[in-house]
């Protein structure tokens, strides 16, 4: 418990201060003009021309209904609040005292609603960019708070979240501070996907991980579209590069809900300063490692290069990659070599004693040489990966990891 | 544009609109699809074109067609569409051209027998081309470029008209092929897949019976998206089929076709001959097969970086960095084959030092870990038959075949 506290402060989230600063006076609006015609405008023909499985289904405006303006000051339009106040429908963060039946202007945030029609909203109800940065910086504060499972925090500002990128696609907001939310927001779906997979044994999580997969690629594909929307001349953003390297990073291991097409399809539209930039390169690389199964290659590269984020993205595919090396080694073994549990344990950076579980998990023997170090017997037939996937070994060893680097 | 008169203009349009309707009404594809081939510049459609400007009145000649109002729903915006494209304007003609074929296509329904499947096809083609052309014009001044889009939703309205019992069915793969290269296109390239549904497991269509060119046009973009996907061994059979029935004088196409295929020979361990390589100019895969044949790790990479732009907007790039592997295992079985020669008897066992100080002298820094963790992979995938012995740090070889052939298996699977 202790050690996921460390690391859930050490991977916090920092949003860039100049971004989510309300009262920051270099902020200014710069949407288009709300009188022209939509079907003109770039983020129009973004959603037009994108992939009906990849769109943001947040997206409820229609194409002909000119943009809103939101005016709502708090983080939650009066109505609701009184609605769901009187509804008791409240959640654990929103609750004034605890009191199932109160909340107040600094606690409730806007739900996520899916089936509006057009035709009821009200611009009272949508709230302005400055609102919405302020309700993304409470609800990011909430997921470092370790006074609730983190399943409660998670769904709480899943939720929250969404409504935020309603409000923001509804009032047709594409600019950098659109940018720096989608960042964010991303941000977190990252961490939950790395909190989510250590719950490992929970089969109701599994979903739950699913559904955190897949609406951290909307955004991620969002977020690329708004990238190009806001180009100056042909640089990339200062984080685009990351970003997108989260994207391959997404489809190591099987685990991820086919979205579309195949990398391969995927690389033929990207410009090349993003292919070649150096978090790209990284992310490449790992999946040729990973694919290839050069162990030895993939945990170096991992500790040499990767961020924070893209740690903690491809940290709960470290235990099928460690897997993995143990059936190649225990298949091209000598069967008199009993193969040395520490020297591979370093190099699949994880414990001496977690690498043991893990070959006991894969159905492996165990033994002790006559120096009585801890080794595997090599050529055992009974190697299986366990179905209900794995506990994720991955805690102390990443810690290390990031120690190294900050030292 | 020499001066023209209101009479000559009048004749021309009259002349044209009289060749459409005699087409039509003798049943005559090859008359009437020179008509519709808008983007063909030809000469008549370009003095057809001149004469529109100078009559403005051209509805009125329409309306005194013979056949007058089911035609004229055709020809006045083709008519339009003709006059516009040769002015420049690409997003207006597309947009009325795609009026006039649905026109067309609602004719079509209604006649009985597939005459006009030529004519069908001409419009097919312009309207894809016009498509493209109208989305570069529309994404050059800033605005949405969303033509092609469209003519892929035409286009499905095309097929499903064709996709049924009856003689007409046969022009279904053409427009699947036209489809195809307009998904590609847009980068929407999962938009195949129902296409590709109805035409391989819907029980209503025979393969064998369409036309040769349009199976071979349908394999090399079906064995494509099996190259994306990585199933090298359907891919093989796809690509392989469009080879062999290419058109032999069409050199271009097979040039595509190998474009995708060598590489999924590769990956099955299949290395094309030097003067297939040169007689289809793919230089990029010189390099890759030298890299194989020398077990030369260094040059692969070299390969693959000089050409990773091409590489990657083909897709291959990640078949051939799989390629690898059968690098890894020539450059070892080399060092087997030297030390064979050196003393038979010691030969079949290899110390992963060596191999480490190889790879060095292709500048390339492995440590000994690294090695052996290759090794074990060449192992496990049946590149080298034999073992590791961890402790005295050798793979030891197997006596017989230690370096197995692919035989057919794709690397990596």
């Amino acid at each position: 418990m202790e050690e996921r506290t460390g690391r859930g402060r050490g991977l916090g989230l920092r949003p860039a201060r100049k971004a989510l600063d309300p009262s920051s006076s270099i902020w200014k609006p710069m949407r288009s003009c709300p009188a022209r015609d939509p079907k003109e405008t770039s983020a129009e023909a973004f959603r037009e021309r994108s992939n009906p499985h990849l769109d943001d289904d947040d997206n409820l405006r229609s194409p002909n209904s000119p943009y809103l303006v939101g005016t709502c000051p708090d983080m939650c339009p009066a109505k609701e609040r009184a609605q769901r106040e009187s509804l008791r429908d409240l959640s654990v963060f929103e609750r004034l005292n605890g009191n199932p039946a109160r909340t107040s202007p600094h606690l409730a945030v806007k739900k996520f609603c899916r089936t509006i029609s057009t035709v009821d909203i009200q611009e009272s109800d949508i709230r302005s960019p400055p609102v919405l940065q302020r309700t993304l910086k409470h609800l990011i504060n909430l997921v470092n708070s370790e006074e609730h499972p983190f399943e409660v925090v998670h769904d709480f500002v899943f939720d929250r979240t969404r409504s935020i990128r309603q409000d923001l696609s509804m009032q047709n907001i594409i600019d950098d501070q659109a940018i720096s939310m989608y960042e964010e927001m991303v941000k977190f779906h990252i961490v939950s996907h790395n909190r989510l997979a250590m719950h490992w044994g929970k089969s109701d999580l599994s979903s739950l991980c699913h559904l955190n997969i897949e609406q951290l690629m909307k955004c991620l594909l969002t977020l690329f579209k708004l990238y190009d929307l806001n180009r100056l001349s042909r640089s990339l953003h200062t984080n685009e590069a990351e970003f997108y390297s989260f994207f391959v990073l997404l489809h190591l291991g099987g685990k991820i809900p086919k979205m579309g097409d195949s990398l391969s399809l995927w690389y033929r539209q990207l410009s090349l300063p993003i292919l070649q930039s150096k978090k790209m390169h990284f992310a490449r690389a790992l999946m040729r490692y990973s694919q290839m199964g050069n162990y030895k290659r993939f945990f170096c590269s991992l500790e040499a290069e990767a961020s924070d984020l893209q740690l903690c993205l491809v940290e709960p595919f470290l235990d099928e990659i460690r897997a993995q090396a143990i059936s190649h080694v225990n298949y091209s073994g000598y069967k008199l070599h009993p193969y040395p549990l520490m020297h591979l344990s370093k190099i699949l950076m994880i414990k001496e004693s977690e690498l043991e579980d893990l070959c006991h998990v894969c159905g492996l023997e165990t033994s002790i040489d006559e120096a009585g170090m801890k080794a595997l017997p090599v050529k055992q037939t009974k190697f299986s990966l366990p179905k209900s996937g794995f506990r994720s070994y991955c805690l102390s060893a990443i810690d290390d990891v990031k120690r190294r680097k900050d030292l | 544009m020499a001066y023209l008169s209101m009479g000559e203009a009048h004749r021309r349009i009259t002349d044209y609109l009289s060749r459409f309707s005699d087409a039509v009404s003798s049943q005559d594809a090859a008359v009437l699809s020179p008509l519709l081939a808008v983007s063909s510049n030809s000469a008549s459609l370009q003095s057809l074109a001149d004469a529109l400007n100078v009559f403005q009145d051209s509805n009125r000649l329409v309306g005194q067609l013979e056949r007058s109002s089911q035609l004229a729903e055709i020809v006045s915006p083709l008519l339009r569409c003709i006059q516009s494209y040769r002015l420049g304007r690409f997003a207006d003609a597309y947009v009325v051209l795609e009026k006039a074929a649905n026109a067309f296509l609602q004719e079509f329904r209604n006649w009985e027998t597939p005459w006009a499947m030529e004519a069908l096809y001409t419009l097919a083609l312009e309207i894809r081309l016009l498509a493209e052309k109208a989305d570069r014009e529309l994404a050059s001044s800033g605005k949405n470029p969303e033509k092609l889009q469209g003519a892929g939703s035409f286009l499905m309205r095309v097929f499903g008209a064709l996709a049924g019992k009856g003689p007409k069915r046969a022009g279904a793969l053409y427009v699947a092929c036209q489809l195809f290269k307009v998904y590609f296109k847009l980068g929407t390239v999962h938009l195949c897949r129902s296409v590709i549904r109805s035409i391989e497991t819907a029980r209503i269509f025979d393969f064998e019976e369409f036309p040769v060119k349009d199976k071979v046009t349908y394999m090399y973009y079906t064995g494509r998206l099996e190259v994306y996907n990585e199933n090298f061994l359907v891919a093989d059979q796809k690509l392989t089929y469009a080879l062999m029935h290419c058109s032999p004088r069409k050199e271009a196409n097979k040039r595509m076709i190998l474009k995708y295929l060598i590489p999924v020979k590769l990956s099955i361990g299949i290395l094309p001959k030097q003067w297939l390589i040169e007689k289809y100019n793919l230089i990029e895969y010189g390099e890759v097969v030298n890299a194989i044949k020398k077990g030369d790790l260094r040059l692969l990479r070299q390969a693959l970086r000089e050409h990773e732009d091409r590489f990657l907007r083909s897709g291959v790039y990640l078949v051939l960095e799989k390629l690898e592997l059968l690098v890894y295992q020539r450059l070892i079985k080399k060092i087997y084959v030297l030390q064979k020669q050196k003393d038979p008897s010691k030969a079949h066992q290899v110390k992963l030092e060596i191999i480490v100080k190889a790879l060095k002298w292709l500048e390339l820094d492995m440590d000994i870990d690294e090695v052996e963790c290759i090794v074990a992979i060449l192992i496990y995938k049946n590149l080298i038959k034999g073992y590791i012995a961890h402790k005295s740090k050798v793979v030891v070889l197997s006596k017989q075949d230690p370096f197995p052939k692919l035989n057919g298996k794709p690397i990596g699977s």
